[in-house]
């Protein structure tokens, strides 16, 4: 059986994804992620949904390039989008319920 | 190998100028970047556009790319460069420095013959380590309540020789309990393996929830319709509704509408140390009339009621 992890260090994020720390530095400063304990930057650990952020982001800033406000309020919006469509998912589904008889 | 025209590829003429190719390449990135757009195929499709771009816009690069273009056979046998050209044949053949982000089109121009490093920060070194790997893993809402040992199928691809091809995987995961739908779960060394003795990449473990015939999910929180009939609605009732692990007996109150919510504590989705609470949402159903003796109590209803649901219509009408 596996250990399934669910954190991973600001070093680990930087060695295994090669994502330079200055730009994770940057992702934390615009409050794409937050760390899960907010102590020294060395010490930061992520879980996994913020690696799935952080990832994304240093796709956008480099492909689009893009500063990293821009990035912010990018990842903003693709949050919003996504739960947005979300809760259209879901009431699509109860309107059905409703009106399936 | 497939000829690639990046001329084409960006929609921009043959003396587009430095500023020009941005522009196309940014406009196309909007529309193609796959965190932008979750549409199917266009990964491939942006992989296209980066790939042009990388060699359009470096000087160097793309005089290279206008020398083939020039001279090289595009004919439908595939492409063959110019004669003489100094390809580094040896180097591409299943050469981990070729960039696996890059097409064989693009490696066998310029491998080697640039740096690399500062495309996605993920240079291909000698000794590096494998790509993660995404797969998707689907449970029932039931099996979120508790902890769970599956077995996941998932393909890994592995280049050798030059080439790629996937070899087919399976691992005994523990999932825990009150994973949510969209979770990622990480599993470390189980991705692509990594090249000269690098370290594997990881496996991403992406948990989708299949829908529930009955239950709907809210964050924490379940939905559940209720159909009533009529006279269950007006008059009150008692009715017994299914839960994710079990049932419970609610009561109704009389003169209940069609969208009231009735909270069930508790019974929800459970979360390391949130507990979800399940909403019965009422549906009252008029049933299809049958026969004669329904229709004349309906008729009955209708004389002996002064109800109008159209009371807040008046001035409109």
């Amino acid at each position: 059986m596996m250990r399934r992890l669910t954190v991973i260090s600001l070093n680990e994020l930087c060695q295994l994804e090669r994502i330079e720390s200055h730009h994770i530095i940057e992702i934390v400063e615009n409050g794409i992620v937050k760390p899960i304990a907010n102590a020294n930057s060395k010490d930061w650990e992520f879980d996994t949904s913020s690696v799935h952020w952080i990832k994304k982001a240093v796709r956008l800033h480099q492909d689009l390039e893009i500063d990293w406000l821009a990035v912010a309020l990018l990842i903003d919006l693709i949050q919003q989008r996504d739960s947005l469509q979300r809760e259209k998912e879901f009431f699509q589904q109860q309107l059905r319920r409703f009106t399936q008889h | 190998m497939e000829f690639k025209d990046y001329y084409k590829i960006l929609g921009v003429s043959k003396k587009a100028d430095v500023k020009d190719i941005k522009t196309a390449y940014r406009k196309l990135a909007r529309k193609y970047h796959p965190d932008l757009n979750p549409s199917e195929g266009v990964g491939e499709k942006f992989k296209e556009i980066a790939e042009a771009y990388e060699v359009l816009k470096d000087a160097g690069r793309r005089a290279k790319f206008d020398e083939i273009l020039e001279y090289g056979d595009q004919s439908s046998q595939g492409f063959q460069p110019p004669p003489g050209w100094q390809q580094n044949q040896h180097a591409y053949q299943g050469d981990p420095n070729a960039d696996a982000h890059f097409s064989d089109f693009f490696n066998s121009i310029f491998n080697g013959g640039f740096d690399q490093s500062h495309f996605h920060g993920q240079a291909q070194q000698h000794h590096s380590r494998g790509q993660d790997v995404e797969t998707e893993l689907a449970m029932s809402l039931q099996e979120t309540l508790h902890q769970q040992i599956k077995t996941v199928h998932f393909q890994l691809p592995v280049s050798e020789g030059g080439k790629t091809h996937h070899i087919k995987k399976q691992l005994n995961i523990k999932i825990p309990q009150g994973v949510i739908n969209g979770e990622r779960i990480r599993l470390k060394g189980q991705g692509k393996p990594g090249y000269g003795g690098g370290e594997p990449g990881d496996l991403y473990l992406h948990i989708r929830v299949n829908s529930h015939p009955l239950f709907d999910v809210k964050k924490h929180d379940l939905v559940l319709t209720l159909p009533l009939a009529p006279w269950e609605a007006a008059l009150g009732t008692k009715v017994t509704v299914p839960t994710l692990d079990g049932k419970v007996t609610l009561t109704i109150a009389a003169n209940t509408q069609s969208g009231t919510k009735l909270r069930v504590k508790g019974k929800g989705l459970k979360r390391k140390d949130k507990l979800g609470d399940m909403y019965v949402v009422i549906n009252v159903i008029i049933p299809p009339i049958s026969n004669d003796k329904a229709t004349q109590l309906w008729q009955e209803l209708a004389k002996n009621s002064a109800f109008d649901p159209r009371v807040s219509w008046g001035e409109y009408l």
